[in-house]
């Protein structure tokens, strides 16, 4: 995304740490990685940690945010959602087949287009990537968990009571009434998929909890 | 940029307060602003504040960082420089100013663009394809920003690099070495004579005051 700020601390560079050694001697060409979990969980701080620290073992790596997928723009999806109801909250509301479309084009090494939403303008530029020699791609969103090719499924495991104060702080959206109902739905809707993953990040500790 | 992290503090949304009720009373139509000044001063982030409260304000301004423009690749570019040595290669002439002049003629002529975007995490320079149809203002950030022709509203920041080390080495965009101080020392020299253009400065206090 353009324009979009991270507020990063000590513990995502500890959770990108954490996976990091989990995958590090199983890291082969084309390599996914998603990262899951709730709104303002540290999805984007943690990519953006885990870059970095691949790209310090010199391993050549990509960041996609599904933020960017959406069908219909940042400004009209509120009106959008009203219009079609909570239960169109999910995520059918990413353009799948321009995720696969731009998965394969990391698969095969391609020049690729990928929509880019820049928050200031609130319109969806489009990126033209090189993704040949690229060995990771790292991919971050509520949903990334339904990406059956990600060779690991990160999930963060908090819930957005969790993340209220950095809601505010990152300023992305109006706390109003519909928005904390908007909330609610993705939060039920993400943790329907958490079964999908197999990594669990607790921030409590940064390191690996396992599930049941 | 992508990848890139800033860090945007009080200092930066006080100056932006007093910059941007300067640009509503001046404001015209495809208005340019540019901010110059040093590595580690504060550009990206008082561009990102100013922007933001620009939007608050129902004015899309679209952030361009004049770092996307460099000729030569980041992975590249040190041996470049030091085998061309950092007086005759650090400069103005390092960025593609025809793509940077075009890039502002499409927004003023409300075009498709399409404009470097530098990925920090793969070192790679992607290109990015906007529409400035719809896009009021664009304000640019870089060491020599002010330099664009025909920029509405110049703005300069005065802290030297020495005064921004430990900004930069927080961020750790780029390693601290003594070639990387041969370089800002050069930079710096340059900065320096575009401190005539401004019409706004930003003292070492971070207080905006006319130029």
């Amino acid at each position: 995304m353009l324009n979009d700020i991270l507020l990063l601390n000590k513990k995502h560079e500890n959770a990108a740490q954490t996976i990091y050694e989990r995958v590090q001697d199983e890291l082969t060409d084309k390599y996914i990685i998603s990262i899951s979990g709730e709104v303002e969980t540290g999805k984007a701080e943690v990519a953006h940690m885990l870059g970095r620290l691949l790209r310090k073992e010199g391993i050549r790596v990509k960041l996609l945010h599904m933020d960017n997928y959406y069908k219909i723009a940042p400004l009209e999806r509120t009106a959008w959602r009203k219009r079609h109801g909570i239960e169109s909250v999910g995520y059918n509301e990413y353009d799948w087949e321009v995720i696969n479309r731009n998965l394969k084009g990391f698969k095969e090494g391609k020049l690729t287009t990928i929509p880019c939403v820049d928050l200031f303008t609130g319109q969806i530029d489009q990126l033209t990537t090189n993704f040949e020699g690229i060995k990771v791609l790292i991919i971050e969103g509520l949903y990334s968990v339904k990406i059956e090719e990600a060779n690991l499924k990160v999930f963060i495991e908090s819930t957005y009571h969790d993340t209220l104060e950095e809601q505010k702080l990152s300023g992305k959206e109006e706390l109003d009434d519909f928005r904390m109902q908007v909330l609610e739905r993705e939060h039920k809707v993400v943790q329907s998929l958490k079964p999908l993953a197999d990594f669990y990040l607790d921030f409590d500790t940064a390191s690996e909890i396992f599930h049941y | 940029m992508l990848g890139d992290v800033l860090l945007i503090t009080e200092k930066h949304e006080n100056a932006a307060k007093e910059i941007v009720p300067y640009i509503l009373k001046n404001k015209k139509d495809k208005f340019i602003i540019a901010i110059s000044g040093e590595s580690g001063s504060g550009k990206t982030e008082l561009a990102h504040v100013i922007a933001k409260m620009l939007r608050k304000a129902n004015i899309i301004c679209k952030p361009i960082h004049i770092d996307n423009y460099y000729r030569i690749l980041p992975l590249l570019r040190t041996e470049w420089r030091k085998k061309h040595g950092i007086q005759q290669s650090v400069g103005l002439s390092e960025y593609d100013w025809d793509t940077i002049n075009k890039n502002i003629e499409d927004f003023r002529q409300n075009r498709v663009s399409t404009m470097p975007c530098v990925d920090l995490v793969t070192e790679q320079v992607d290109q990015l394809t906007t529409d400035f149809n719809g896009v009021d203002m664009i304000i640019i950030d870089g060491l020599y920003a002010i330099n664009t022709p025909r920029v509405d509203l110049s703005i300069f920041i005065e802290l030297t690099y020495h005064e921004t080390k430990k900004a930069q080495i927080v961020r750790g965009k780029e390693p601290q070495n003594e070639y990387r101080m041969q370089v800002l020392e050069q930079e710096h020299q340059i900065v320096l004579t575009l401190r005539p253009k401004a019409d706004l400065l930003i003292n070492k206090e971070y207080q905006v005051v006319e130029a």
